[in-house]
């Protein structure tokens, strides 16, 4: 039984809002281990690119595939082991219909972006730039998260954020396939493989085995196969394996880290692969973010522009639509604090740095959709801005 | 630098006084493959109309029956007008004088101009075709997916003509200031390029006219001043083998059994590099 954590209602929140004094050690325990080793990557990689180009280029093409189509798995696992997760009783996703207005706004979210980025991509000179359009339906949860916390503490806002970049994100996995990156997408060895591993899984679970070892490897090597030979993203192989390991009863809290001692095989899991897949973080960064600055065009600002022009707008219009549909956005958020959110959203970095590899072949098209997702991490300052603006979050006149 | 500048400002001048001593140094034979080879050119401004009449008038003496478009075909608005104004017009003499051009796609370039039938891409991004003895590959390195990888490999390890040429937007080799060599791409496609012994490689992007020192025994032509123009970018390093970037230029290209002629011609006429390419025993000079 694993060791779960105190849940406060209404939302499932981590203990880094437990108390003042507390929060922000946590906070940067959390930074550390999410978010400054992709950007570490990001920066040797950058260097390393406009220093010496044979040798990174090189050792990048090398690594691509252990990293992007290999390594990436196990960082898309703990992603989706929060999603699982969050589906337990104090979590986020609990009841499910607590899920339905940010399903419902991440459609502006996410489409009201990729709508922008093909309408002004070709003012830049660069039209194939829209081939990576996947890429802007979707935003950095854990970094979002991070800066969400930063600027609002303990607020309904930071379960809202998440569902939201969950959802947006899970549209942009869908844009993959109907992008159909990288040649012809075969459905029916998809279909195929993915039915053998989820009847794996499935087995598995019904019989009760509790190590998680044979989820990742055998259900989990089926998914691999069928996406990669289906011609789809084959780092997303334990997306839909995930839900399938026997989880604690409660939801712990979004990156929470597992307890040493916790036995349900999704603990073990998160337990085993925490490192090997901040390893991969780290090594993502360092194959993904090296990008030939002084080759750039202006077309590198679509991809930013369109985030910052159109997520705030998205979410908005997202929320009216949801209000449509009779949904009501949780206590104590209005229209500022979803003008904040929307900048928070504007933080593609991993996410879209993921998305637009997955999304268009090795080039100059992926090298200026690449410094574009660099670029949005200037989104944290814009929702800091706004919320210092808007007298919101921790700048809020009490 | 200021001894780059100067070795290259050698080098572009001894091309001129060599080109001013040859004029007719294509061998111009009945039965050889003739063509011109044009990049960065579809601004539909003066500068392009000034090199496409340049074309015309070499095609007078020099006929030429293939044009070799190495991408940026079209810049801004490409609507159908736009094409018209920015490739049919200028080109007119050419097209009714029976010459085909064959596009490659630059960044510039919108996907939909793959289906524009004067550029003869069919709806590809990426295709092959033959002239007489010689096998063209021509890339889309915008994006260099591994569906193109893995086709670029079968129709090289299938071509069976004694020479191969491939042609694409972005050079694996360039000592422009503005870009420069693509690395990424380079990793990529160079080892495919060695392997299946290609002998030339004709790209543009960056907007000079440069022609480098064999690289792993491939020679390597940067032809971006079709109509764009980056006076003075052309950093001359021990690679350039010529170079020239005062104005515009395009290439004619006689290829005669296992010998590659070529001679580079500017906006106003003048010769401003040439030479000789042999097949298999590879030999360079101007």
């Amino acid at each position: 039984m694993a060791t779960v954590k105190s849940v406060r209602s209404p939302v499932a929140l981590p203990d880094v809002t437990e108390a003042r004094g507390a929060r922000f050690p946590r906070l940067w325990h959390f930074a550390a281990e999410y978010l400054l080793l992709l950007p570490l990557g990001a920066v040797i990689a950058l260097v390393w690119a406009n220093t010496l180009p044979e040798s990174y280029f090189d050792t990048a093409f090398r690594l691509e595939f252990l990293v992007n189509d290999v390594a990436m798995v196990l960082f898309f696992g703990l992603i989706m082991k929060e999603v699982a997760e969050a589906t337990a009783p104090g979590g986020a996703l609990h009841p499910r219909r607590r899920a339905l207005l940010p399903l419902v706004a991440s459609l502006g979210i996410a489409l009201v972006p990729a709508l922008v980025f093909a309408a002004i991509t070709p003012y830049f000179g660069e039209p194939r730039l829209v081939e990576g359009w996947p890429a802007v339906l979707v935003s950095d949860v854990a970094f979002g998260y991070f800066i969400a916390l930063v600027i609002f503490g303990k607020h309904p806002v930071i379960p809202l954020f998440v569902l939201l970049s969950i959802s947006a994100n899970a549209l942009g996995v869908a844009a993959l396939a109907v992008a159909g990156a990288g040649g012809p997408l075969r459905w029916d060895v998809l279909l195929l493989l993915m039915a053998a591993a989820l009847g794996t899984a499935l087995l598995l679970r019904r019989n009760r085995v509790r190590r998680f070892w044979p989820y990742v490897l055998v259900a989990g090597g089926l998914s691999w196969c069928g996406l990669y030979f289906g011609g789809f993203e084959p780092a997303l192989a334990l997306v839909p394996i995930v839900p399938f390991l026997p989880h604690a009863r409660r939801d712990p809290g979004f990156f929470v880290d597992a307890a040493p001692g916790a036995r349900d095989a999704l603990s073990r899991f998160e337990v085993w692969t925490r490192h090997p897949a901040q390893v991969a973080l780290l090594l993502f960064g360092l194959v993904n973010a090296g990008v030939p600055l002084k080759a750039l065009e202006p077309g590198v600002w679509s991809l930013p522009i369109a985030l910052v022009v159109a997520k705030p707008l998205g979410l908005i219009l997202g929320v009216a639509l949801a209000a449509a549909f009779g949904l009501h956005l949780p206590q104590r958020i209005g229209w500022r604090e979803l003008v904040v959110l929307g900048f928070v959203s504007t933080i593609g970095f991993t996410a879209t740095l993921f998305f637009a590899t997955a999304a268009v072949g090795p080039g100059p098209v992926l090298s200026a959709l690449k410094m574009g997702a660099l670029l949005s991490v200037g989104g944290a300052a814009l929702a800091l801005g706004a919320a210092a603006l808007l007298r919101t979050g921790r700048f809020s006149v009490r | 630098m200021r001894r780059c500048v100067s070795a290259f400002g050698v080098i572009a001048l001894a091309g001129l006084l060599l080109a001013a001593g040859s004029p007719t140094d294509l061998p111009n034979a009945p039965n050889s493959l003739k063509l011109a080879v044009l990049g960065d050119n579809g601004t539909g401004d003066r500068r392009q109309d000034d090199l496409a009449a340049q074309m015309v008038a070499a095609h007078k003496q020099f006929a030429y029956a293939l044009v070799l478009m190495v991408g940026d075909n079209f810049y801004g608005s490409q609507k159908p007008a736009d094409l018209e104004h920015k490739f049919a017009r200028p080109y007119r003499p050419l097209l009714d004088a029976g010459v085909v051009f064959q596009a490659a796609l630059g960044n510039h370039d919108d996907i939909s101009t793959i289906d524009y039938a004067p550029i003869n891409m069919r709806g590809q991004r990426y295709y092959t075709f033959v002239r007489q003895n010689v096998r063209f590959f021509v890339l889309d390195t915008n994006i260099l997916d591994a569906a193109q990888l893995k086709w670029t490999e079968a129709a090289l390890q299938q071509a069976s003509e004694p020479w191969k040429i491939a042609y694409f937007h972005h050079p694996l080799y360039s000592n422009a200031r503005r870009h420069g060599s693509n690395v990424d791409i380079r990793v990529r496609l160079e080892p495919l390029l060695v392997q299946y012994g290609v002998q030339v490689v004709f790209a543009g992007h960056d907007h000079v006219y440069e022609r480098l020192k064999p690289q792993k025994g491939i020679h390597h032509f940067v032809t971006g001043s079709g109509g764009k123009l980056r006076k003075g970018d052309l950093e001359a390093s021990d690679t350039t083998a010529a170079g020239f970037d005062d104005d515009n230029a395009f290439m004619m290209v006689e290829i005669l059994g296992d010998d590659l002629h070529f001679r580079t011609v500017s906006r106003t006429g003048a010769t401003v590099d040439s030479g000789q390419i042999r097949r298999m025993a590879p030999r360079i000079g101007s």
